[in-house]
């Protein structure tokens, strides 16, 4: 009795190890420094050096000086956009890729997949070639004789911001999409034409408001991860095209604010919570009929 | 030409996807306004018959004939025929009401119009109250009623049933069996069913197209195919029966005997041309049924084995008694008598004469 109980310990004590590790990984690494971030915000900075006691001057700063609210709704509009933009464009790809069987499905999947294993800097590069004065799509322009000097209108600005983090972010619309579409059953589109309705018909009438929970949460995920970013607006925003991410990055870097800075990536996280909740309630409403 | 009181017509169609052939030249006609069931095993190609009609799938060859003409090019979306799936295929993000509202809005009919037709069928369904409830909030036996009801509501020529209520319990399928009857009856659209289950062709249909690995065995009434099997596929497929082998004797009149190891069997075969046809010496297999064994002296017209009772169990209003035919081989003989309130006589081992009348024994080739 006591020699099976002695054997059954350290395979006892396993399970409680893993479940101990579970735990501090999001904790430790996750949970932990955001609420840190909470604590800091609450906090303000003289002379280059933080004052532990607290205060909500960060918070009302940021309501009401004139620079930060336009910014932050510019911002939050430019990531709907995006996200509108990518889902816009990742249907038809995810539509597509339903339609393709085997090894061709495989190949443009895999090709789908290709850029999200690339650096993400370089991913920036590559469009930034193609957007700036001198790059690829102005001189492609100028030699059709379409235009006959340089456009700007996608050089160093907020459009060119857009255009970078849409053409980024349409892989990670695309999977969530493709998955919902595979999921309408067949018999449903044969249901519908067999009730008489055209291919078109069965198309708006059926497969987009069954689509709706995927591209929903493929219209959040894009926005999380176009909010949060600040690379590609520092690399090809310019003067004007000037982000909420990239006041945060300057809090920490050259204003050297750092409780400022958490103030408004608390309000950041906020708005990324939304979302995300948004997105899964809105999903859930048109997905829980089944 | 269209042939007055067929609606449609299969002619030699055939199906097969690569080398494999799923149906063999199959010749069908649906009459108007009837209940015709395809009955056969999984694998029998009744479901592939539905899909060719529905258009679902395109047939390998032969041709599909609505009122004459071929509806080989005819889209799912322009035929006339409407489809109760066999999972139902109800739309989830659709309210009941827009699912059995969707055959006409779809082809854009007033608002008004829909509301009431929609209205009328879900009255026709027994699911008046439950229009505004979405498919996952019903229970099988009420998505079934929808799916029916959204089939009905565009006043289809022809209504095609793929095995709808194979995933009811029990007691929801005899139910639905006699509500599926008396709607078709009330709406005299005509009906093509598609099963596996025998009670269910039986209690429903007016015609019975059995199908077997692809082919047609028999196309018939529901007495038809019980009483007058065309082939051993029929005779076994429905049912306990009897089949005893033997070799033709001669024709006589409307009967034919057949000599087989529990000694001369004098059949009906009545309607029969072929059996008829056959030269004596053919093999053959003489076909009754339990019930229609009796216990007793043999009269005119009747043929008597002496048999061993073997076992006799009670089924409450019949008692099935098994039985070993008394000559040189060991058939087994199964006879289906009525109970009597006092018990029965009948022992283990005792021999009694069994009479079939030649009525009820039927031949079919072997």
């Amino acid at each position: 009795m006591s020699d099976s109980a002695a054997h059954a310990g350290p395979h006892r004590l396993t399970p409680w190890l893993a479940t101990l590790a579970a735990y501090i990984v999001p904790l430790g690494f996750v949970l932990a420094p955001m609420a840190l971030f909470l604590v800091y915000s609450f906090f303000s900075v003289d002379h280059g050096s933080i004052v532990f006691s607290p205060t909500i001057s960060n918070y009302v700063r940021f309501f009401t000086d004139p620079v930060f609210l336009p910014i932050f709704w510019r911002t939050c509009l430019l990531c709907l956009a995006v996200a509108l933009l990518c889902v816009l464009f990742a249907f038809p790809v995810a539509y597509f890729l339903t339609t393709l069987r085997g090894r061709s499905r495989y190949m443009l999947l895999v090709l789908l997949l290709v850029p999200l294993l690339m650096s993400y800097v370089i991913k920036i590069y590559a469009v930034r070639s193609i957007l700036g004065g001198n790059g690829m799509l102005n001189r492609a322009l100028l030699a059709t004789g379409l235009i006959d000097k340089p456009s700007m209108l996608f050089v160093f600005n907020l459009n060119a911001v857009l255009l970078t983090l849409t053409v980024l972010l349409i892989p990670f619309a695309v999977l969530p999409i493709f998955l919902s579409l595979e999921r309408i059953p067949k018999a449903l589109r044969h249901a519908s034409a067999d009730l008489g309705a055209t291919n078109a018909q069965t198309f708006w009438r059926v497969t987009v408001p069954l689509s709706l929970p995927g591209t929903l949460s493929a219209m959040s995920f894009v926005f999380v991860l176009a909010i949060g970013d600040f690379l590609t607006p520092q690399m090809v925003g310019g003067q004007s095209g000037f982000t909420f991410g990239r006041i945060i990055y300057s809090q920490f870097g050259t204003a050297f604010n750092w409780p400022f800075g958490a103030a408004l990536s608390v309000i950041l996280a906020a708005v990324v919570i939304l979302a995300i909740r948004l997105g899964g309630r809105l999903e859930s409403k048109h997905g829980g009929a089944k | 030409m269209a042939e007055a009181g067929i609606l449609l017509k299969l002619r030699s169609v055939s199906k097969s996807y690569g080398a494999t052939a799923i149906l063999h030249s199959i010749d069908l006609d649906v009459r108007d306004g009837e209940f015709i069931t395809i009955l056969g095993p999984s694998g029998s190609g009744k479901t592939t018959i539905l899909r060719l009609i529905g258009g679902f799938t395109q047939p390998s060859g032969g041709q599909i004939l609505l009122d004459g003409s071929d509806i080989a090019a005819m889209p799912i979306n322009r035929r006339p025929f409407n489809t109760v799936f066999q999972d139902y295929a109800l739309f989830p993000h659709l309210t009941v009401e827009a699912n059995v509202g969707y055959g006409l809005a779809v082809r854009g009919t007033p608002r008004a119009e829909i509301t009431k037709r929609v209205a009328d069928a879900l009255e026709l369904v027994q699911l008046g109250p439950l229009g505004k409830r979405f498919p996952g909030q019903l229970s099988g036996g009420q998505r079934q009623r929808v799916a029916l009801a959204r089939a009905i509501i565009c006043r289809p020529r022809l209504i095609l049933l793929d095995e709808p209520l194979a995933a009811l319990d029990v007691e929801l399928r005899r139910h639905m069996q006699t509500f599926l009857k008396s709607i078709q009856t009330e709406i005299r659209t005509t009906f093509l069913f598609v099963t596996h289950d025998q009670e269910e062709a039986i209690a429903m249909a007016d015609r019975i197209c059995v199908m077997s690995a692809g082919r047609i065995e028999q196309i018939g009434s529901p007495h038809e195919v019980y009483y007058r099997p065309g082939t051993e596929f029929v005779a076994k497929f429905f049912g306990e029966n009897n089949l005893v082998p033997g070799t033709l004797g001669p024709v006589e009149g409307t009967t034919r005997a057949i000599d087989t190891a529990v000694g001369r069997l004098v059949c009906s075969i009545d309607g029969q041309p072929k059996i008829a046809a056959l030269p004596a010496g053919s093999p053959a297999l003489a076909v009754f049924r339990p019930e229609a064994v009796g216990i007793g002296d043999a009269a005119e017209g009747e043929n008597r084995i002496a048999a061993r009772i073997d076992q006799v169990a009670f089924g409450g209003a019949s008692t099935m008694v098994n039985t070993a035919a008394v000559h040189q081989s060991q058939q087994i003989l199964k006879a289906r008598l009525q109970s009597r309130p006092d018990g029965t006589s009948l022992s283990q081992g005792e021999t009694i004469p069994l009479v079939v009348p030649a009525s009820a024994c039927r031949l079919v080739a072997a």
